[in-house]
């Protein structure tokens, strides 16, 4: 499918809250504009944002949607016009459904392993705040 | 990000308030000091930058509470971070307090604050986060002061340091800080450095060296 469209395929079980996700890809979006991107494209960028770890393989092997998923979370940019999404509407023989029904679909227990989450820290700030923190100072502080 | 409104123009920074894709913020921008050279300036503002968000995460990553980050932007020395919605500063908070009742009532009633605010102290220096700006406008209190929601700001100076010295001299400033500004408020920070030692086992050497700088903090101000 390389080449057929520019897509994000985003694992669904480590994705909390679409928030997660526009965290990332604010992230990733500015690195584009800085010309400071560590990976080709910014598509890619988005999966390496939603990483806490500074691993790009790792990164995009632990958050890309993988060979057994049964499910998608999809990130398009710029796709005014709604081409890619119809593209990637027809390719995927699926249920679309609304973003924020990812909560179904998330693996909690995973979510703290990759994002290191202890039982001290949930005590003062719920799970989506202790994750999107992370996220956002990646390139300064790394757990 | 949204239009942003500013809310305080500081000696450091300024503070807007704004909404990060939907959700209420304040962005904290660094400027140039003029009379700095420009590239040390940029490297200075963003050590402090780095420096504050650091804190940010290893604070709550401990368990204090602080402001949820969303983004950092180091080419214009901006943090945005979550907004604590419906708080006030610890300052107004102690002021309105006093205002409205007898000297001793208000001192009762600060009392279960002083004791939060040491404990939340002890956390920060046993995990060895030094703030380096103590007073009571860099804590919040979000929603009933009464719940004792403390949430801690302004990390700019903050730096990690397993040294007595450091705390101790963190301990003075608010000690300073806390005098200064609120009259009448030699028992609340009593309780706070009571509840701070009660929460910190290795706090002893931390208090000697306050007292090691209160007393070269009076000496100075008997020669000067
Ligand atoms: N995340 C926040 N939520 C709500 N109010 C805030 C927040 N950050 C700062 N403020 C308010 O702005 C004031 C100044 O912010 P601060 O970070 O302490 O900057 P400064 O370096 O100018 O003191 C604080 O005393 C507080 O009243
Ligand atoms: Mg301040």
């Amino acid at each position: 499918m390389k080449g057929l469209f520019e897509a994000t395929l985003l694992k669904t079980s480590l994705i909390l809250d679409p928030f997660q996700v526009i965290v990332a890809v604010n992230k990733a979006v500015h690195q584009q504009k800085i010309n400071k991107m560590m990976t080709k494209t910014v598509h890619s960028e988005i999966l390496f944002s939603l990483s806490p770890r500074k691993n790009i393989s790792n990164a995009f092997k632990t958050f890309g949607m993988g060979d057994k998923d049964t499910s998608v979370f999809v990130a398009i940019l710029n796709d005014h016009d709604k081409s890619t999404m119809s593209v990637i509407q027809n390719l995927i023989k699926g249920r679309q459904v609304d973003p924020y029904q990812v909560s179904e679909l998330t693996n909690l227990q995973s979510i703290k392993e990759v994002y290191n989450l202890s039982e001290t820290e949930l005590s003062v700030s719920n799970t989506l705040d202790a994750v999107v923190s992370r996220i956002a100072s990646k390139d300064i502080v790394q757990v | 990000m949204s239009s942003k409104t500013l809310i305080k123009q500081g000696a450091e920074a300024k503070l807007y308030s704004a909404t990060f894709h939907g959700r209420p913020c304040i962005v904290k921008e660094r400027f140039k000091k003029s009379y700095r050279h420009p590239s040390l300036d940029q490297s200075l503002t963003n050590q402090r930058i780095k420096s504050e968000v650091r804190a940010l995460l290893r604070s709550r990553m401990n368990g204090v509470r602080t402001p949820t980050v969303y983004f950092v932007d180091l080419e214009t020395s901006q943090i945005c971070m979550e907004e604590i919605r419906d708080s006030v500063t610890v300052r107004d908070y102690i002021m309105s307090v006093q205002k409205s009742q007898s000297l001793e009532d208000s001192i009762v009633q600060l009392k279960p604050l002083g004791r939060k605010i040491g404990e939340t102290l002890a956390v920060l220096h046993q995990n060895n986060i030094v703030h380096g700006d103590l007073t009571t406008s860099n804590m919040l209190l979000q929603s009933d002061p009464m719940n004792l929601n403390l949430v801690m700001i302004d990390f700019g100076l903050s730096h990690f340091e397993n040294l007595a010295e450091d705390k101790g001299v963190d301990l003075y400033v608010l000690e300073r800080a806390i005098l200064s500004t609120h009259p009448n408020s030699d028992e609340f920070f009593s309780e706070i450095l009571d509840s701070y030692t009660q929460s910190n086992p290795g706090s002893a050497d931390v208090i000697a060296k306050l007292d090691e700088v209160r007393m070269r903090g009076r000496k100075r101000t008997m020669v000067g």
